[in-house]
């Protein structure tokens, strides 16, 4: 029996261990730079998927609004990014804007090291400021997840309205990654370099996550999701540790974000809207909620689906294709895929089994 | 020097309004130490709403609750976070068995230990091997020694209310408070928890809510009736069940096929 679940607890390891050397192979076999970018994004995608998979998954708390975390994320790689490709000169949207002066809180994004930190300061600082007077007048449930959405509606509308700062519409533009352009054969290098960083903060945070999940820490998440009250009256101060996974979860989100833009080379309003962070949820949601490589793998798998599908015959229909998956899996296999391979299929066989026996 | 009182519990003057409707009126009950102290009355007396009051999950309209702790000075518990009172040594067992379902036995023992309740400290726990003897014995003490690694959500109904118990007592409380202990369980299962209970009385005091009359026969020290919010009555169990108004009240709605055993 012991040695049974402690195997099961490796397989999901091991599981994770082949996606990573499958993706290390990746650029080599990949036939285009665009097919390896839209691997690249996939990475950070599964960055996202486990940062919501902690406090919806194993705290219970669904946020629809994890596109703020993911955009601010963006929007601070991206303006650093700009900026350097600009040599610190205003850009097109704020001369045609009017302004002057390059705006004081852009300033920062002057400096790597300065511009790395902020990445996850300010998505953190507002996680945290937000968390703190959610979780300290217990609103939960759907209220919480109603305030995520709101917030990140107003974030949206905020960067949309201010166009001479965050370029409005059309955001961020016409950056290349941190190592330098990513386009064409003769910059392969950089886009190896891009895409095996991501790959080391994904399995970085894959190993943080696992951590935290397994300890005391970890299992307190799981006692908040199914029994709040009895966890408060075990003597714990729920919300602090509410606030410090939604927090986490906020800055695991930004990292996310801040590497998609060096695949992406642009970061638009459109990465912060509620469709947009409702997107995220599904991966989650199909990939396996409450278990870790089940983020990784839902990310994974939507987005395949997609790239395959958006294009081709099925153009007009793929949104329809995600949705009916999205709701066949909460439907009827509450564990996605994981849950499936992990619960479904042994008692499919056990069952099988019995009948064979009885025949 | 905190003075030593016979008292470990002082209700005083506690009056709860909902709405306009008077959940409780002005109760005042002294709960002793090392005894097991039943709060019984019929349904909306107001004794799960006096469990409340003392954990802090409901804030009283008027009143006070006092907790002396054995070795410490008095505590005000109104007013104060229901974690905070938990720390303090106050345990509470809820009516519906509230356990960790999705945790093992053992994982729903470590989370109730006493200690470690901060962020941090809980991220680089680690179990000691005293932790752990203290958890084994305390799982000895309820029968579930066995079970450590199953999942505490497929544990029959009877098992669930024990682990709850343990929970609470792997924390060290000076104070269970216990609602409904033996709700859904048969007679030999309501008997043993009655026998636990009068073991673990040795080391703390107990307040129980419950129905059954046997139970109470069973175990109870002192007895206090409510009904319609106030006290009605305070005494031993005879002496609460030979009161006519107790009769009338309480033992008249149905009580009486356990009051004629």
């Amino acid at each position: 029996m012991k040695l049974k679940e402690k195997l099961k607890g490796r397989g999901k390891h091991i599981c994770f261990l082949v996606i990573v050397v499958i993706l290390a192979f990746c650029p080599f076999l990949a036939s285009s730079t665009s097919m390896v970018q839209f691997f690249g994004k996939c990475i950070c995608y599964a960055i996202v998927a486990i940062a919501l998979d902690l406090i919806w998954g194993y705290t219970g708390m669904l946020s629809l609004g994890h596109g703020i975390y993911f955009g601010l994320g963006g929007y601070a790689m991206a303006m650093y990014l700009r900026l350097r490709d600009n040599g610190g000169s205003l850009t097109d949207f704020m001369q045609t804007g009017g302004l002057k002066e390059l705006p004081f809180f852009w300033k920062p994004f002057l400096h790597m090291p300065l511009a790395l930190i902020l990445v996850m300061l300010v998505p953190g600082v507002l996680a945290a400021v937000l968390g703190f007077f959610v979780f300290h007048s217990r609103i939960k449930g759907v209220y919480f997840s109603i305030i995520t959405q709101a917030l990140t509606w107003a974030a949206y509308s905020l960067f949309i309205a201010n166009s001479k700062y965050t370029g409005g519409n059309n955001g961020i533009t016409d950056f290349t990654s941190v190592f330098g352009s990513t386009r064409g054969t003769a910059n392969r290098g950089n886009l190896m370099a891009m895409f095996f960083t991501a790959l080391l903060v994904l399995v970085l945070i894959y190993i943080l996550a696992s951590f935290l999940v397994k300890s005391k820490f970890g299992k307190l998440l799981i006692a908040i999701r199914d029994g709040e009250n009895r966890t408060y009256f075990s003597g714990y101060c729920v919300n602090n540790y509410k606030n410090f996974i939604y927090t986490l979860s906020a800055v695991l989100t930004a990292i996310g974000g801040a590497l998609f833009v060096n695949f992406n080379g642009s970061i638009t309003p459109s990465q912060m809207t509620i469709s947009y962070s409702i997107t995220m949820v599904i991966w989650v949601a199909v990939g396996g909620r409450g278990t870790i490589i089940g983020a990784v793998i839902g990310a994974f798998f939507i987005n395949m689906c997609e790239y395959n599908l958006s294009s081709g015959a099925l153009a007009d229909i793929w949104q329809y294709i995600i949705g009916a998956i999205f709701c066949i899996t909460i439907l009827f296999f509450k564990g996605g895929i994981v849950g499936i391979v992990t619960e479904q299929i042994p008692a499919w066989i056990r069952r099988f089994g019995r009948k064979k026996e009885v025949v | 020097m905190a003075e030593k009182k016979e008292n470990v519990l002082e209700i005083k003057h506690i009056s709860v309004i909902f709405d306009g409707f008077k959940a409780l009126t002005e109760v005042d009950i002294n709960v002793k130490r090392h005894t097991i102290h039943f709060f019984i009355g019929p349904n909306g007396a107001g004794k799960t709403t006096l469990l409340d009051i003392i954990c802090a999950k409901t804030k009283p309209t008027l009143g006070t609750v006092h907790f002396y702790p054995e070795n410490r000075n008095k505590i005000r518990l109104t007013g104060m976070k229901e974690y905070k009172i938990a720390n303090e040594g106050i345990g509470r067992k809820f009516q519906v068995p509230s356990v960790f379902v999705e945790l093992t036995v053992k994982e729903n023992m470590i989370l109730s230990l006493k200690g470690h309740k901060g962020v941090w400290e809980s991220i680089f726990y680690k179990l000691s091997r005293e932790e752990e003897e203290h958890i084994m014995e305390v799982l000895k003490k309820v029968g579930l020694e066995e079970r450590t690694d199953i999942l505490a959500g497929s544990l029959a109904h009877g098992e669930k209310q024990w682990l709850e118990i343990a929970m609470q007592l792997v924390q060290k409380p000076e104070i269970i408070m216990l609602d409904e202990p033996a709700a859904g369980m048969g007679k030999p299962e309501t008997f043993r928890t009655g026998e636990l209970l009068k073991e673990i009385k040795k080391e703390c005091t107990i307040i129980v809510v419950e129905h059954d009359m046997d139970f109470v026969k069973q175990i109870a020290d002192t007895v206090t009736v409510l009904h319609e919010g106030k006290v009605l009555m305070e005494g031993n169990v005879t002496e609460a069940l030979a009161d006519k108004t107790v009769q009338a009240v309480y033992l008249g709605r149905g009580g009486e096929r356990n009051a004629d055993n």
